[in-house]
């Protein structure tokens, strides 16, 4: 494959199939990609409010004439866009590097978070507080009020996740194999209580699983951040510890052992953490397809396999995407809003396609 | 010095390696021969710390199974039979995985050029751009073999031998490759590390090897030096066919020896 010369990309003569030049060039672009999507999110939706205005205000200490808009203004971009978007970068982020930690670790390019439960797990979750608020699980609703929802998704995926290691683990070793199966027949069991509940569940309550499942970022507030942000964040701050071994783990458990890496502790590392930042997010914004998958996979063509550029890449092409996908959800029906899984799909399926099709040759090896 | 006593595994219940006693001495080649199922590679893979054994081994004086990985693979390099890979790495890219240890034993700051050097010594000059599912099955073991050369590069390091574990090295190569792999594996030896190998081919065995390890149904048959293990009876015991070691082919049947390379 011919190296392709990028604009910016140190002049070392790098040495050659060491993409390492290039996996910077294109981590230095989506940083600046990753600016400018903030920069749009925080300054498009279905409001007039103008963020630039509000930003410069606040900046140089002017006093705006009319001081009621100026409120408004404050109020929307503060209140209403800035945790939109923080939570946007934040759920993005995860659910790309997710992806790409779960791949790796299954040694299998079609591997998402799914595959170790956590998404059936949180939709029982959540489900469960959508149709019994009013029932059986009328206490839980009465003490967390609206962080119900959110904590029973989280603590329904990480249960989840845990049983499948606990059925995977014999001896103090994982079988990636034996998790990937079992998983399958939980998910299935979780799926199939999650279809009783929908059963049960009346006009309202039907309407209102079907958007989370659709997933939004419309709930995003601040004390929500607060709630799950540390999880997301410390989550994600873990994976560059993994990127090392996740590149041995393509050679196999068993060399990877020989390279030094101890492979139990990465594994459990792995696991609890994406269950952790998966859950979390799928908490406050629901079922975000899409992500997980293909950005890992688009990166991975770009710069090649190498986690340590792959990881924090994905992190930041997720968050970009996400917001990107956001604003279009927010602003192409407005005042009324489009459930962001739908956008995410729409745009990013053919995408994918089109890469795909370019990309055969690369794609069998 | 690796020295293994005792060494039983079992797999799923059934027994594959039963008592066997094994020690490979630094500036060695040691061979392990036998038939199919004898099991070879399960041995190693206990001498590896792979699988789950009984019995003791040691490297310089160290329990295996009290060392982490780190420490393990400070100390020895395992080249699998085959590897299998999920993601288009590059040539080059795997090569480097052997340097993630960080105890190849070269001055810092040679790190970053030892995986040209050692694609060079495998014979694969200008392979480090290709994309390593695009190999053939032999080049991609000379890949692999780059990269567990990497992994301990000095065979010496801090007045402590090292290891080199080879699975069946040479199985997939052409003779003038085997012939390449096998005199890395005696450098190696020769400049005081230690090398155990599996190998099929008896002749390349009798060249290299200092040592023998004969296996047969599990267990030791034989040990020593090739002129001592190699003869008639050993052979027809072991491998079921009467062969006659050292007996040339009548009339004027060509045949080629590797113990001929000029």
């Amino acid at each position: 494959m011919a190296e392709q010369s990028i604009a910016g990309a140190p002049r070392v003569m790098a040495a050659e199939g060491d993409r390492s030049a290039r996996a910077r060039a294109v981590i230095a672009l989506l940083c600046l990609a990753l600016t400018l999507s903030v920069f749009l999110s925080l300054t498009s939706g279905a409001s007039d409010a103008s963020a630039v205005r509000v930003i410069r205000d606040w900046f140089t200490g002017a006093v705006p004439a009319d001081a009621a808009l100026a409120a408004r203004d404050q109020l929307i971009v503060y209140d209403i866009r800035m945790p939109r978007v923080l939570l946007g970068a934040l759920i993005g982020a995860a659910l790309a590097v997710c992806g790409a930690v779960m791949q790796g670790l299954f040694r299998n390019p079609l591997a998402d978070p799914g595959l170790i439960g956590v998404s059936a797990g949180s939709s029982l979750g959540a489900v469960a507080i959508i149709v019994l608020d009013a029932t059986w699980l009328a206490p839980v609703t009465l003490a967390f009020g609206t962080l119900a929802l959110p904590l029973a998704a989280f603590f329904g995926g990480l249960a989840v996740t845990l049983l499948l290691y606990a059925i995977a683990t014999r001896q103090g070793r994982t079988s990636v194999a034996t998790m990937l199966l079992a998983g399958i027949a939980i998910s299935a069991l979780a799926m199939a209580l999650t279809g009783v509940l929908i059963f049960m569940a009346d006009d309202r309550q039907l309407r209102d699983l079907t958007f989370w499942q659709l997933g939004s970022l419309a709930g995003a507030t601040w004390p929500k951040i607060g709630t799950v942000g540390p999880v997301i964040i410390l989550a994600i701050a873990a994976m560059p510890f993994l990127s090392r071994g996740l590149n041995a783990l393509a050679l196999g458990e068993a060399t990877a052992g020989h390279l030094g890496i101890p492979v139990q502790r990465l594994k459990y590392t792995a696991i609890v953490g994406v269950s952790a930042a998966v859950g979390a997010s799928v908490a406050v914004s629901g079922g975000i397809g899409f992500i997980g998958i293909v950005v890992p996979h688009v990166l991975r063509l770009a710069i090649g396999p190498d986690n340590r550029y792959l990881l924090p890449a994905s992190a930041l092409l997720g968050a970009s995407l996400l917001l990107i996908a956001d604003a279009v959800a927010r602003t192409i029906v407005a005042p009324a809003e489009l459930p962001i899984g739908i956008v995410t799909a729409v745009a990013g399926a053919p995408f994918f396609l089109w890469i795909l099709l370019r990309k055969r040759g690369v794609i069998d090896l | 010095m690796i020295e293994a006593r005792d060494i039983s595994v079992a797999i799923g219940g059934k027994r594959i390696v039963a008592h066997v006693d094994f020690t490979a001495r630094p500036g060695e080649v040691s061979a392990i021969v036998g038939p199919n199922g004898s099991g070879k590679t399960t041995l190693l893979k206990a001498l590896t710390g792979e699988l789950p054994y009984t019995g003791t081994v040691t490297l310089n004086g160290c329990d295996l199974s009290a060392m982490k990985p780190i420490e393990a693979a400070s100390l020895r390099a395992v080249l699998p039979q085959a590897t299998a890979l999920s993601f288009p790495f590059t040539v080059r890219e795997i090569v480097r995985l052997g340097l993630i240890g960080g105890r190849s034993g070269v001055l810092p700051g040679e790190d970053t050029r030892l995986p040209e050097r050692a694609l060079a010594r495998v014979d694969l000059d200008g392979f480090g751009a290709r994309f390593y599912q695009e190999l053939s099955g032999g080049e991609q073991q000379r890949v692999q073999l780059a990269r567990v050369l990497c992994q301990v590069w000095a065979p010496v390091l801090e007045g402590r031998p090292r290891y080199l574990f080879l699975d069946e090295p040479v199985s997939s190569l052409d003779v003038k490759h085997q012939l390449i792999i096998m005199n890395i594996a005696r450098d190696f030896a020769w400049r005081g590390g230690g090398v155990v190998a599996i190998l099929h081919d008896l002749n390349l065995t009798a060249m290299y090897a200092d040592r023998i390890f004969v296996l047969s149904g599990g267990q030791l048959a034989a040990a020593g030096a090739p002129v001592d293990v190699l003869n008639d009876e050993l052979i027809e015991k072991v491998f079921g066919c009467r062969l006659k070691v050292g007996a040339l082919p009548e009339g004027s049947m060509p045949f080629v020896l590797p113990q001929s390379a000029a």
